[in-house]
């Protein structure tokens, strides 16, 4: 790498369209990326964790805190914006200077990474992992410089697990030296993380200031994205409680339900094209988002399937019954395969041809199936539930 | 030469040759069609998808689904192609094209990423840095980026369910952070033949894709297909040679329309939909026209269905010995008796020598060796298969055995066994031997 690169993505030569229309609008807003100034719905968990620095950074401590939650319940973004507000502190001279680094454990490609990444935005050296390890145990053995405390955010907690654990251990340990001045924010998504995977002394160092996100519920969702959206008007109320609802019963990911409103403002402008509509997104678009993004597309699979194909799965299904079994070799389902096509009047496959359909079958996990090294003795099992293949073949 | 060629007459054989040289090109070496057929509604969702991200600098993730053969790559390559004739977005954007199969871990896929973007670290052809000064750049350079004023980033990943192999799944979730959150604007487009696929991303790398599927499922019929075999057998109209072309054109429709062809083609359609196999088909076809006779017959394509439909087993077997042959029909008597429960070769050797002694007076005895060698090479050839691969702790002659044919096709490779003995036929066909 040159020493001094700055990384960058050439420019474009002509800047990007601004949003024309109120459902272009609606998109920009609606994407993921545009987080609002304030989350709204996570003022407790705000509240929490801004006290817990703030109280470190006034009395110059240290500490750690773990943040657990399921993926899209807006940990990573809350605690940004405690960072922000507490910045903005700090610069009207509420509250002493403090320095932000941010680790993620998905963003390196080792666990050890972690030191050079820290000693890197500390102090703008670059290092290998065992050198880097040993400069931070002095940093923080030593008073800090400046009487600054340092807050680090590291994300991704569970991918820092070495069979040593040293790397965790270093993380919680460092806080509770005298002068470290160091508050360690760390984000998971499991709750129990701290019990399963870390032994007993990195687990006590870590002590018990623990945070848990819950999924969000369905109004919360709806007041997220109306405030998202902020008086834009492109959105019916009832579609907004339906994808608030629908996304809430699943996951309580709030990417998913932005990412479901983009789509439907997607599919409304395209039926506006059609016929000159309201140009607001209605019940029937988003329904037919949610069919899109929702149904599994298994069922379509099998009646677009060839008719050998059909007929296999049908053979399949008639071996597993006389079986009382789930699971059957090739060359069982065979046999039933050249009885169903001389019922159906067609001409029986040959075996090449029979394992042909068998593996586009199994490609598309349709099917699961063992090696192809196996040939006629390769077991086959279904990979979709009998009824939904009943089904499928019926309605035709 | 081409002046010159529309000046004088082409001849037959120039016509032939120059007609083969069209077809092979659109079956051989897919050849992006004008207008992919039947998939209108896809291709209109990924143009503006691609569009949006390429002229409003929208970061988005796609994954196209469909099985092997159904046109993911050409719907993409079509997709592609209408994009990057727009004026405002040719220069603007940057294109990164991954395939699962080349690159097989993070790393070497990191170094692709880089070397294709032009990074800073790139001199020349080569990559600088390790694997995670590498990745940190990148990530660098992506965060840098704003989304009005930086190049958008197409992102192709075919074969993406191979990516989903990778250790942490650590590339798919940096791209799909950033095609998240406020980057440079990304467009991440999977390629798949999974319909499973999204159960093989972890949590975390699930919830930052859009969940956004576009499902090439075709649910062509049979007279569509039909119809697609028409156009692409037929001749372009600014052939060289218009008489040649029209007749070759009359003679496709007319192809088309005959009853032996259309049971044929019923036939293909039957056991797959997918148009590889279909070109394939056509391409034999096609092969097989010469100067002595210039356009395609229905005898051609009956050829090269015969040359495909062939059954591989039954092939080997017309290549086998009668010794070969008899050991295979005492296995299949073995298979019968004892309900397909393994055998060894000394049973088989036992099954043989009881037919020799009591039924054959046209094959004489064989000793022991050389039976042995004959079913070692159906061994070899895996019509035989040990049942455990333990080798070398069981002797030969006591290892256990499969054999790796079906019922029917030991009797249609007898039937059609060049001059098989007669008394061999017949121990075949009793039930008890």
């Amino acid at each position: 790498t040159p020493r001094h690169a700055t990384p960058s993505i050439p420019s474009r030569s002509a800047p990007a369209r601004k949003p024309g229309n109120v459902l272009e609008e609606a998109r920009a807003r609606l994407h993921v990326s545009s987080v609002p100034e304030s989350l709204p719905c996570r003022e407790q968990e705000f509240q929490d964790i801004y006290n817990f620095v703030e109280s470190k950074v006034i009395d110059g401590t240290g500490g750690c805190m773990y943040i657990s939650g399921v993926p899209g319940t807006g940990k990573t973004a809350t605690v940004h914006e405690v960072i922000r507000s507490l910045q903005q502190a700090s610069e009207q001279d509420e509250i002493p200077q403090f320095r932000f680094i941010e680790i993620n454990g998905m963003k390196m490609t080792d666990p050890h990474q972690a030191y050079v990444q820290i000693l890197q935005k500390l102090t703008d050296q670059k290092a290998t992992p065992d050198h880097a390890a040993a400069l931070l145990e002095k940093r923080f053995s030593a008073p800090a410089p400046k009487k600054e405390t340092t807050v680090l955010l590291v994300d991704e907690l569970d991918l820092l697990w070495t069979r040593k654990q040293n790397v965790m251990y270093n993380l919680f340990d460092w806080p509770t030296r005298r002068n470290a001045r160091l508050v360690v924010l760390t984000i998971a998504n499991t709750m129990d993380l701290p019990e399963r995977i870390m032994i007993n002394r990195v687990a006590s160092r870590l002590g018990l200031t623990r945070m848990s996100f819950q999924p969000y519920t369905f109004k919360q969702l709806q007041q997220i994205i109306t405030s998202r959206l902020n008086r834009v008007k492109a959105f019916e109320e009832d579609a907004l409680q339906l994808v608030s609802r629908k996304v809430a019963a699943l996951s309580g990911d709030a990417r998913r339900c932005l990412d479901i409103c983009r789509r439907a403002t997607e599919i409304c402008e395209h039926s506006a094209g059609l016929q000159k509509g309201s140009g607001l997104v209605a019940m029937s678009h988003v329904m037919e988002t949610l069919d899109e993004m929702f149904s599994s597309s298994y069922i379509t699979a099998i009646r677009c399937a060839s008719l050998q194909e059909q007929l296999f799965l049908r053979a399949v299904i008639a071996e597993f019954r006389r079986l009382g079994l789930e699971e059957a070799t090739f060359q069982q389902v065979f046999v039933q395969h050249q009885a169903l096509c001389r019922v159906e009047g067609l001409q029986p496959a040959s075996v090449s041809e029979g394992l042909a359909v068998c593996q586009r079958l199994g490609s598309c996990r349709l099917l699961l199936l063992e090696g192809s090294r196996l040939d006629l003795l390769l077991r086959i099992r279904l990979n979709v539930s009998q009824d939904d293949v009943l089904y499928a073949l019926k309605a035709d | 030469m081409t002046s010159k060629r529309k000046s004088t007459a082409l001849t037959e054989a120039q016509c032939v040759s120059l007609a083969q040289k069209i077809l092979r090109e659109r079956l051989c070496q897919q050849r992006l069609p004008e207008q992919p057929v039947g998939l209108e509604s896809q291709y209109r969702h990924l143009l503006e998808l691609l569009k949006r991200t390429a002229v409003h600098g929208e970061s988005n993730s796609v994954l196209i689904v469909g099985p092997r053969g159904a046109g993911k790559t050409m719907l993409l390559g079509c997709v592609l192609r209408e994009l990057m004739n727009l004026k405002e977005v040719l220069k603007n954007v940057l294109q990164v094209e991954l395939n699962g199969l080349l690159q097989t871990d993070d790393k070497i896929a990191l170094k692709e990423i880089t070397r294709q973007l032009h990074l800073e670290n790139v001199v020349g052809d080569k990559v600088f840095g390790s694997f995670a000064e590498n990745l940190a750049f990148l990530l660098e350079a992506l965060k840098s980026g704003d989304k009005s004023r930086s190049r958008p980033v197409l992102f192709i990943l075919d074969e993406f369910d191979l990516f989903a192999h990778h250790k942490n799944q650590t590339l798919l979730y940096n791209l799909l952070d950033v095609s998240q959150s406020a980057q440079a604007p990304v467009a991440v487009v999977g390629l798949t033949c999974r319909l499973d696929v999204l159960e093989l991303l972890e949590k975390r790398v699930k919830s930052r894709f859009s969940h956004r599927q576009i499902h090439l499922l075709n649910p062509l019929s049979f007279t569509q297909y039909v119809e697609a075999v028409g156009s692409q057998l037929s001749l372009p109209q600014d052939f060289p040679h218009p008489k040649f072309c029209d007749e070759w054109n009359r003679s496709v429709t007319k192809l088309c329309e005959d009853k032996s062809v259309e049971e044929l083609l019923r036939r293909q359609f039957n056991s797959s939909k997918d148009f590889r196999s279909l070109y394939m088909l056509l391409f034999l076809a096609v092969i097989r026209v010469s100067p002595s006779h210039s356009t395609l017959r229905e005898s051609d394509l009956l050829e090269a269905s015969r040359l495909i439909s062939a059954d591989s087993k039954a092939n080997i077997l017309h290549g086998l010995s009668v010794l070969e042959l008899c050991l295979i029909i005492a296995m299949k008597h073995l298979n019968d008796t004892y309900d397909g429960e393994p055998f060894n070769f000394q049973m088989v050797h036992n099954e043989f020598t009881k037919f020799i002694q009591r039924k054959s007076h046209t094959i004489h005895k064989f000793e022991k060796p050389v039976v042995m060698k004959a079913f070692e090479h159906l061994v070899e050839l895996e019509m035989v298969r040990a049942v455990d691969s333990a080798t070398g702790k069981v002797q030969r002659e006591y290892q256990l055995m499969r054999l790796m044919l079906e019922h029917g096709q030991v009797m249609e490779a007898l039937q059609k066994y060049p001059q098989c003995p007669t008394d061999v036929k017949q121990w075949a066909l009793s039930a008890f031997a």
